[in-house]
Order: C-alpha cells, then structure tokens, then sequence
C-alpha cells in the first residue's frame, strides 16, 4: 500500500512540485493545505503518513502548526519545506520533533531521500 | 534610515542562484544605485516583508515579458489557463524562495531568526505601490528575457540595550 503524504504550502505552484516530485516515486497525495491552521485540522482528519511543511504561511505558520500535529500525535512525521534555509529554523525544526528539513528549491533527490528516511 | 550594503550580496547570491537552478534562466548582476524610496520600475511588483532583528521591505519588480517566461518555464507542461490562474502564485513563490535563501545567507546566528512574510503581488503597467517611504538600495540584474530590479530597504533593529545606549530609554511618567 502506498505510503500517504498530506501536502502543506501556501503556494499552489510548490504544492504542485512536491506532489509530482513524490507521486511518480509510488507516494500516494492524501490531502493538501495552504495554511498551518488548516493543515492541523486536516490531519486530524486524514492520519497521513508523512506531512511535508512550509513554513511561512499565513494563519499559523509551519512551525507552529507542526508542533501542534506533533503535541496530539508524537508520532507524526514531518518534514519541513522552507525557503527559509536558516541554522536558527532548522534548530528549532529539530527541536520540536520534525524529522528532516529541506530547502527550497529544492532537487528531487534531496525531497524524496528526506520522504523515505523519514518513513524507514 | 541608513540601508547597510552588506545586506546586498545575499540577495544578489540568493536571486541569481534560485533562478538558474529552477527555470535554468541565467542572470547576470547589474548596477546598485540609492533611491530615497522604493519605486518599482517594472510591470509586476512582489512585496516582501523581513522582521527579526533586521526590519524591512524587499521588493522585487520584473519587466512583464520577464515574468510570463519565467512563469512559462516553471509550468511546462501546464495548459494556458492553468499558467494564467498559477501566474501571481507562482511569482511570489520564486520571491519567497529568493527572499528565504537570501535570510538564509545573511543570519548566521544561531540565536535568532529572521522571519519574512508571506509574498504580496501587484501587476500592471504605471503601478504605484503605497509602502513605507524608506531609502533602499536598487540592485539590478539582467537576463536574456529582461530585467529583475530588487529593492532592499532593510535597517537593523535596535535593541532595548541600544536604545538605552542612545539615551531613548522611556521614563515612568
């Protein structure tokens, strides 16, 4: 069975890269968000296996939102999608339980290898 | 308002690597001039607001034709409705990218972070954006499709430490 990704960005456009950055790799999309507040909602709802998360958005940013998901469900894996390539944000990533951080733009490889360690 | 040009290279590095690397459209870096406020030069704007301890605005404006190629490329493969719907999210998403790795290059401490807002777009020619009136330093850079004019009107923070420093330390009334 494929393994169920929920999508959390903003933008439509980047949202549309890491889905057809993951799906031909076997990845099944189970939902998408565009904010933090919606994103913690819809994981409730859908139980993904992994969340890929920006985290400059508007109502709740990702960071926020991830530790929220993570507060309920310790065992939530995400993996943060930022522009925000900062050592401070990575250690804050890292500190709150995310499992991996990747920068955008970002190479196929570097999202799918973060994708499956994070689920190994 | 004095804008520090350190705060210059990272976006120069930032912008020219982020779009080589996703629509493989080289750029080559141009003049730097001072202007007393931001004024976009070209049909499509994208505001970007940076706090932390730096505080400001960075505004990216693009010749039109600049901005439907760069558009073009990133959505191969999309039909013409599809790019003209994705047009002002995809831009600002390139603005965000710029914009974050560009923090990214300025912030090495490990204490803070500097966060940025989320991108706001504005299109068409004659435009005339309302926004702070703060000096900024005007990058220009060049690609075979036209230009990128990037506005950078950052200043540092003062601290509360500072302030006091300065004598601007607020006194019980």
């Amino acid at each position: 069975m494929p393994k169920r990704i929920m999508i959390v960005d903003d933008a439509n456009f980047m949202r549309m890269i890491v889905k057809d950055t993951l799906v031909p790799q076997g990845f099944e999309i189970c939902g998408e968000a565009a904010n933090g507040e919606e994103a913690v909602k819809l994981y409730q709802k859908l139980k993904p296996d992994l969340v890929t998360m920006d985290i400059t958005m508007k109502q709740k940013n990702g960071l926020e939102a991830a530790q929220e998901i993570l507060a309920k469900d310790p065992q939530a894996r995400i993996v943060m999608v930022t522009a925000l390539g900062q050592e401070k944000m990575l250690m804050d990533s890292l500190a709150i339980g995310v499992k991996d951080f990747v920068v955008k733009p970002f190479e196929a490889h570097r999202i799918i290898s973060a994708v499956q360690k994070a689920l190994a | 308002m004095k804008v520090n040009a350190k705060y210059v290279n990272p976006f120069i590095e930032a912008a020219m690597r982020v779009v080589t690397q996703i629509a493989g459209i080289e750029v080559r870096r141009g003049h730097l001039s001072y202007k007393s406020k931001v004024e976009p030069s070209f049909g499509v704007s994208i505001i970007v607001g940076i706090y932390g301890y730096l505080v400001g605005q960075v505004v990216y404006s693009l010749d039109t034709n600049l901005a439907t190629r760069l558009v073009d490329k990133l959505l191969t493969g999309k039909s013409p409705q599809e790019k003209n719907i994705l047009f002002v999210d995809t831009l600002g998403e390139v603005a965000n990218m710029i914009t974050g790795n560009a923090t990214g290059l300025l912030n090495q401490r490990k204490d803070c972070a500097l966060k940025i807002t989320t991108p706001a777009i504005a299109t068409g020619e004659r435009l005339s954006i309302n926004l702070v009136p703060k000096p900024a330093l005007v990058l220009g850079l060049y690609t075979q499709y036209g230009p990128i004019e990037i506005s950078i009107a950052v200043e540092e923070q003062e601290t509360l430490d500072e302030m006091a420093a300065q004598d601007f330390v607020l006194r019980e009334a």
